[in-house]
Order: C-alpha cells, then sequence, then structure tokens
C-alpha cells in the first residue's frame, strides 16, 4: 500500500514544492527527481505482482463526500457564470443522483482501494509517461507568453492530473471512482480553459458538458448496483451473477464511451487541441482517455461473451473505422493525431469488451504503445509549433529538410504506430488472429473483424498521407538543415523512442512466435539504407520529371471530406448506439 | 533445398509470366507482340542506360521495396502464416509509397496516393479471404491450408471477391489507376531510371507470384486444380484489361468495397453459420 499512496501523494508533495523552485533548473531539479521516483515506485508495484487492499477510514469517506459536492457545486456554478443551461441541469441531476446514493449506501465490507495487476500496469504509462512530459512542458511552458506564476500553475496542474490518474486506477468503489472521475473532468476544463481566450472556454464548456454525462450514468450505474446487489464495489459486482447486472455494467461503461471520447463525444478531446501542447499529450497518451479501455478492463469479467459486451465491441470496432475516415478531411496536424487516439480508443475498448484473457492482455499492450508513441507525437507537434510556427500538414511539407530531427521523431511515430515489428501492429495482428479464432463460436464478432481490417488500413491510409507532406525533397544535392532542438524537447523526446524500441525488443521476445522475427528484417534494411548513401555518389543527379512543363508545380495533399449529410448520418448513427448500449442492458 | 532454389528463381518465373501475359494480350488483340523472353531483354537494356537519382533515399528506398517482395515471395514458399504474409506485403507496399512521397513529382506523389488508396481498396478483401481459408482449414499456415480441399466450394464467393481486386495488384484496367501511363506516366515508377528501375521491374514479377499465390490456395490439396484455377484467372484477368476502361481511383475503392469486400463477407458470414 505505501508505494500506491506514494505516486498519489508525491506529485502532491512536488506541487506543493514548486511555489519555492523559481528558477527553471530548480524546477528541472524538482520535476527530475518527483518523476524518477514516481517511475522507479511504479517499476516496482509493476514487478512485486502483490495484490494489495485499503479499507477507507470514516473520516477519508466524509472527507470525499464533502469535496464531491463541492466540485458539483463548482460545476452548478460555472453553468450559472456562464450561461450554459445544460452544464447547470447536469450538475443538478448528478447532485440529486449523488445525494439519492448517498443515501441508501449500503454497510459494506469490501475495500474501497484494491491495487491490482491492472492497476500497476497502468502506474507504469500514468508515471513513466506522463512524467516524462510534465518534464517536457518545463520547456514548452518557456515559450509561452505569460507570467512566471501562471506557468508553474499549468505544471502543478499537470502533476496533480498524474495523482488524481493514479488514485482513479486504483478505486474499486463507484462512488469513489465517480468522486475521480469528475475530479478529471475538473482537471480537463481547467486545464483545456487554460490559455483563457474566447475559444479556449467554449471548449472547456464543451467538455465540461460532455464529460458530465459521464458522472451521469455513473451514478445511475451505482444506484442500479445498491439496489440490485447491495453494493457499490467493482469486484463485487462482477463477481455477482444474474438480475439487473447486464444494466448496471453497460450504464457505467457508457462513461467509457464519453471519456474515451468515442463518437459522437469526439468533439470534447478535438476541442482541447486549444490548450498548450502537454494538455493534449497528456490527454491522450498517459491519462484521461486512457480511463477508458481501463474501465472496459475493469467491468470485462461481467462483459464478456453477453450482448452488451457484444454490442461494445461493435461500437468500439465503428469508433476505430469512423474516426480514422473522419481524420483523413483534417489538416491541422494535431486534429490529425486527436481523431487516430479516438479510432484507436475504439480499439481499445472492442478488444477489452470481449473479455478474454487472450483480449485483456492485447489490450494493455495497445494502451501501452498507443501511450509511447502518441506522446512522442503530440511531443513533437509541439516542438513543430514552438520552433517552427507550424500546426498545418500543408505547412509541414519538406519537414524533413527544414527540421530534420522533429521530423524524424514524427516519422518513427508513424512508424511505431502501423508497421511491423512494433507494438500496436503486433497487437493488431494478434487481434485478427485472435477474433478469427473466436469467430465460429462468436459469429457476432465479425463486424467487429470487418472494422478491424478497414479501419488499420485508413490509418495507414492517414499516416503516410501526413508522411508525403514531411518527406517530399526536390534533390539531396543539397544537405538536410541543422535543426537546434533545445535538450529540454531533445532529452523527453529520445527517452520515449529507446523506450519504444526497447519494450519492443522485449514485447517479441516475450511473444515466442519465430515467425515475428520475419518482421525484424525489413526494418532492419531501412534503418541500414543510410549506409549505402556514400555508394550512392556514384550516380549523377536529376531534377524531378515535370512532362516539359516550364512552370514547377507541385502535388497537394488528398483529403477525403464526407459531405454534411454523411456527417449528420455519422453522428446520428453513432448517437443512437450510444443510446442501444443502455437499452441493451436494460433487455438482457 | 529446392524451396531455396525456387526462392531463388522467384523473380525469374515471375519475369516468364509477365513476358507470357504481354504475349497473350497481343494475340488478344491479334498482334504479333514481343518474345516472351522480352522482360529479360528490357532488363538488360536497362543495365546499359546511365541511372539517374533524385536522392539516395528514394532510389534505396526502390531496393528495399524488392527485397520485401521477395522475403514476402519467400515466406509463401516456405508456407508460412498466411496472414504474417499479406502484413509483409503491406510493409513492402508502404516503403514504396514513402519512396513515391519522398520526391517533389507531381506524378510521383499523384501515383504514391493512389498505391495508398488502391491498398485501402484491396487489402480488408484480401484478410477477409484469409480469414476464410483459416475458418475452413483451422490454421493460417499455408502449409496447412494445402493438406485440405474444397475450398471452392466452400468459399465461392470469396473467390469472386478476390477476383475483382485481383486487376488492382497486377495493375490491370479497369483498376490500373495507380500506374496510369497515360496520365501519370507510371506514378512512382516514373522517377526511377536504370540500375535502380530495374528493382521495380523485378517487383511487379513477384507481385504476380504473390496474388496468384492466393488463387492457387483456392485448389487445397489439388494442385491440379490450383493451377488450372490460376490459368483460367490469368486469362480472365487479361480477357477484362482488353475490354474494359479505366475507372477513376475513387471508384475502385467504391466497386471494391460494395462488390468484393460485400461478398466477401456474405461468404464469411455463410461459412459461420
Amino acid at each position: 500500500m505505501p508505494g500506491a499512496m506514494l505516486l498519489i501523494l508525491l506529485p502532491i508533495v512536488a506541487t506543493l514544492l514548486l511555489r519555492w523552485f523559481r528558477s527553471e533548473k530548480m524546477q528541472y531539479i524538482l520535476l527530475a527527481t518527483t518523476v524518477v521516483l514516481l517511475s522507479a515506485t511504479a517499476l516496482k508495484l509493476y514487478f512485486s505482482s502483490a495484490v494489495l487492499t485499503f479499507h477507507f477510514p470514516h473520516w477519508l469517506e466524509l472527507f470525499i463526500v464533502i469535496a464531491d459536492l463541492l466540485l458539483l457545486l463548482y460545476f452548478l456554478w460555472q453553468g450559472r457564470r456562464f450561461d450554459r443551461r445544460i452544464i447547470t441541469l447536469l450538475a443538478v441531476i448528478q447532485l440529486l443522483l449523488y445525494g439519492w446514493a448517498e443515501s441508501v449506501l449500503p454497510e459494506e465490507g469490501g475495500a474501497e482501494v484494491v491495487v491490482d495487476a491492472l492497476s500497476t500496469f497502468m502506474f507504469l504509462i500514468i508515471n513513466i509517461v506522463g512524467g516524462i512530459i510534465v518534464v517536457y512542458a518545463v520547456r514548452y511552458m518557456s515559450y509561452e507568453e505569460i507570467s512566471e506564476e501562471k506557468k508553474r500553475l499549468f505544471i502543478a496542474y499537470l502533476l496533480l492530473f498524474l495523482s488524481v490518474m493514479n488514485a482513479v486506477v486504483v478505486s474499486n468503489s463507484l462512488l469513489l471512482f465517480f468522486f475521480l472521475f469528475e475530479m478529471t473532468t475538473l482537471a480537463s476544463y481547467l486545464l483545456i480553459g487554460f490559455r483563457g481566450d474566447e475559444t479556449a472556454q467554449k471548449n472547456a464548456l464543451k467538455a465540461l458538458w460532455m464529460n458530465q454525462i459521464g458522472g451521469v450514468v455513473i451514478l445511475l450505474g451505482t444506484l442500479c448496483a445498491i439496489y440490485g446487489y447491495d453494493t457499490t464495489r467493482f469486484d463485487a459486482l462482477t463477481g455477482s451473477v444474474g438480475g439487473t447486472l447486464l444494466l448496471c455494467v453497460s450504464l457505467v461503461s457508457m462513461a467509457a464511451l464519453v471519456k474515451g471520447a468515442s463518437i459522437p463525444f469526439d468533439g470534447w478531446l478535438l476541442g482541447a487541441m486549444v490548450a498548450p501542447t502537454p494538455v493534449s499529450a497528456i490527454l491522450h497518451s498517459a491519462t484521461m482517455v486512457k480511463i477508458a479501455p481501463w474501465l472496459i478492463l475493469k467491468l470485462s469479467p461481467a462483459l464478456g461473451g453477453t450482448g452488451v459486451g457484444l454490442l461494445l465491441s461493435t461500437f468500439g470496432g465503428f469508433v476505430f473505422v469512423a474516426a480514422s475516415y473522419l481524420a483523413l478531411s483534417r489538416t491541422v496536424f494535431k486534429e490529425i493525431l486527436g481523431y487516430s487516439t479516438i479510432a484507436l480508443l475504439g480499439l481499445m475498448m472492442a478488444l477489452a469488451a470481449i473479455g478474454t484473457p487472450e483480449t485483456s492482455i492485447l489490450t494493455m499492450v495497445l494502451i501501452f504503445f498507443h501511450a509511447l508513441s502518441k506522446a512522442m507525437l503530440f511531443m513533437t507537434a509541439g516542438v513543430v509549433e514552438k520552433l517552427h510556427h507550424l500546426k498545418d500538414i500543408e505547412d509541414m511539407k519538406g519537414l524533413i529538410e527544414t527540421a530534420p530531427k522533429s521530423a524524424r521523431f514524427i516519422l518513427f511515430g508513424f512508424v511505431s504506430l502501423t508497421l511491423p515489428p512494433f507494438g500496436l501492429f503486433i497487437v493488431k495482428l494478434f487481434a485478427i488472429e485472435e477474433v478469427s479464432h473466436m469467430l465460429p463460436a462468436h459469429p457476432g464478432l465479425f463486424l467487429l473483424l470487418l472494422s478491424i481490417l478497414i479501419g488499420s488500413t485508413l490509418l495507414v491510409l492517414l499516416y503516410f498521407k501526413v508522411t508525403a507532406a514531411i518527406l517530399s525533397r526536390p534533390s539531396d544535392i543539397v544537405g538536410l538543415g541543422h535543426e537546434a532542438m533545445p535538450s529540454g524537447f531533445l532529452l523527453p523526446l529520445a527517452i520515449l523512442a529507446v523506450l519504444v524500441v526497447f519494450t519492443t525488443i522485449r514485447l517479441a521476445a516475450v511473444q515466442q512466435v519465430a515467425d515475428l522475427t520475419l518482421f525484424f528484417v525489413p526494418i532492419a534494411m531501412l534503418v541500414l539504407a543510410p549506409l549505402a548513401y556514400r555508394w550512392m555518389d556514384r550516380f549523377d543527379r536529376v531534377k524531378c520529371y515535370h512532362c516539359g512543363e516550364k512552370e514547377s508545380f507541385d502535388a497537394a495533399l488528398y483529403y477525403y471530406e464526407p459531405t454534411p449529410k454523411i456527417r449528420v448520418a455519422i453522428y446520428t448513427f453513432f448517437t443512437l448506439l450510444f443510446v442501444s448500449v443502455a437499452l441493451t442492458g436494460v433487455l438482457s | 533445398m529446392t524451396t531455396w532454389f525456387w526462392i531463388v528463381m522467384a523473380p525469374v518465373v515471375g519475369g516468364l509470366v509477365y513476358g507470357g501475359e504481354r504475349v497473350l494480350r497481343a494475340r488478344m488483340q491479334r498482334r504479333q507482340g514481343p518474345p516472351l523472353l522480352q522482360p529479360f531483354y528490357d532488363m538488360f537494356k536497362l543495365m546499359d542506360k546511365r541511372t539517374l537519382v533524385i536522392h539516395s533515399a528514394h532510389a534505396l528506398l526502390g531496393v528495399v521495396h524488392f527485397l520485401v517482395l521477395w522475403i514476402t515471395v519467400g515466406a509463401i514458399f516456405f508456407g508460412w502464416n498466411l496472414l504474417y504474409i499479406v502484413f509483409l506485403h503491406l510493409f513492402a507496399l508502404i516503403v514504396l509509397v514513402i519512396a513515391g512521397y519522398s520526391v517533389r513529382s507531381v506524378f510521383s506523389q499523384i501515383g504514391a496516393n493512389r498505391e495508398l488508396l488502391a491498398l485501402v481498396a484491396y487489402e480488408p478483401v484480401l484478410l477477409l479471404v484469409t480469414v476464410g481459408f483459416y475458418l475452413y482449414a483451422g490454421s493460417f499456415y499455408i502449409g496447412d491450408i494445402l493438406h485440405h480441399s474444397g475450398y471452392l466450394s466452400q468459399m465461392p464467393l470469396l473467390f469472386l471477391a478476390l477476383l475483382v481486386i485481383l486487376p488492382i495488384k497486377v495493375k490491370k484496367s479497369p483498376f490500373d489507376v495507380v500506374e496510369g501511363h497515360q496520365e501519370i506516366v507510371g506514378g512512382v515508377e516514373v522517377e526511377y531510371s536504370g540500375f535502380f528501375f530495374e528493382f521495380l521491374y523485378m517487383a511487379r514479377f513477384l507481385e504476380y507470384i504473390f496474388i496468384y499465390s492466393f488463387v492457387f490456395l483456392f485448389g487445397g490439396a489439388d494442385y491440379w486444380l490450383g493451377a488450372l484455377l490460376v490459368i483460367g484467372t490469368f486469362i480472365l484477368v487479361n480477357l477484362v484489361d482488353n475490354a474494359t476502361a479505366r475507372v477513376r481511383a475513387a471508384d475502385m475503392v467504391k466497386i471494391s468495397y460494395l462488390l468484393a469486400l460485400l461478398l466477401a463477407g456474405i461468404n464469411i458470414v455463410w461459412m459461420l453459420t
């Protein structure tokens, strides 16, 4: 228990200390120490593999109730303040439901906090990847034109976010989870609105009301669990059988769809782009949206093999395809990354909802590698934005010449998201194998299989479309430019890249499928190809073929824009699908 | 040992198939046509040409593309996991796409983009065919797949789906937008010359072997049936090539999804019930 306690308390301590660490150097020392301690603790817990439980003393319970009420009242106030009726309404509904749940709360023994294998696994991602992003944020914020006070506040928010996330993944009580869920909502509300301009405020409010829907369904699920099974514990709930179990589980899992920004809730995560880039990096990779697959994994013992589980899987599969498709019309680099996150979250939830041990492991591997690669990509997006003032992929043409380091990190990010032998590819491969294997017994999974096949090729199209912009060079007569990247950017990125390579090799070693080594050959060829560059000097260089045109012209990137009709159809379809999750819960 | 021999000879065999195809097409059009060995004469001629390069990475990626395709074909001859083979092939294609994008040539970039679109069009179908084999044979390994027979009666629609997407892979009308000689002068190929173009030229031979292997697998344990299917398909594809006009890239994706994917999907569902 002390380990998990440390993970929750240490970021808070660091936040408090931050007041006295004014110079940049001191901040780096403080943050680096914190992150190393957090990572070491997370690693130690991960390898100790003992299940720990913790029962809350009465005063802590009371404290959480009061904090919860204050939080909801704060949301209510924000709704009144910005005159958003939906926020006010959702806050009132939550207050009523919360009061109701508290008044009928059963006396029960089970522990509120359980640190199991899933929690320690999530610790790894939250603390290592999240920690790296926090360190990166120091350099990033030094480019912002705001007061030192506010910069430190920003770092403090990020640290608190890590603390909350560490608490989320150990919560075993639905009401505790509700509180922490609302805390992450608060965190995203504050971070998205950080810049304080009009768009930031608007998007922050959007994130607030969408996430509040998640809060409502969790409370409904809690009430269902209290009335049906006399419990608010995850393990007790997923361990029960019969009755209204599926309704309770389906209600809670709907919160995952909201947090995971599945369509139709993609708006809030896309809106989060207005915040400073470390926010996107931390939301998309280590924290926040990863609550979604975590929650489904937590509920998967009750979901596996049921109608609700199948529907969630299919939902996730469809999101995988639809989000990849919607991304093809985007030009802003971060938005493209955002949609690909939504797509891959869909895949994670889809695999998690199948609920077999194999698919659970696949989900975890997917969560892990996605966190590493997405953190790297978003951080590079921030670097390109701050050093080269580029946000749009149309402007990034030839980035490999002007900013070779950033370009290489982006390329490596894409390669690690799509190509063998990297983790995401392996997961997709094994997912196809696993689902095909289950198909004869569960024909309903066919739609998921189809979605995985189509979605993965769409993502390939997406990533390599962006690659097109970055790579295009007229010739190599003039060498690549030199990009001076501050070590505050370079080091965190390099650490992530090394982690990707290292964990990929480890993954391949663990799998012990001999054929997988086959996939190392092509990537080795790509890596070794530059060794032949000198030998290439013997060949003459030539300009590109322009078909006799005197004017030089450039090929545009391709965009695949859905018509407004199709767009409406997609959103309507997914809204209906979202509602039908609860309906399936009622019916079964 | 013989397996290794055939792997080494794969580009030669593919070249013969390609030469044979040109003869066949000429006969269909009542032309004299080139001799069977024309692809090899072309190769010798290319060796004499002065090699011009846009930039090193671009030229070398063409070589890597060829080598990865060769490994893919080798894996087929060794009877390995079909699913892995499809993805290895995907890797080879991605290398080519990156190469196409890496130069500031309009034709090359449009070609690379169409290459990706083609990938979106055929990849899911190819994977569904693979899943079909798995459902029937209980294994993804080509060695195991070839031990069973009766695929045609169980997977007729999947075979049709494969026929629909096959012209994309061998760059034949109506799905030859990727290459589109008259409009984008060969697409990705256009910026390669001499020594490095040879690799792209040979890669095409290997593509033939890759995609016709899928046709052959439908014969299962009956190798003669497999061979017959390959020959029949070969003639049919060329007949269609002669008889149809090129469709647009977007329509290629639509046709593939509305026809091939639907057929494949129906077949899989039918196999499951």
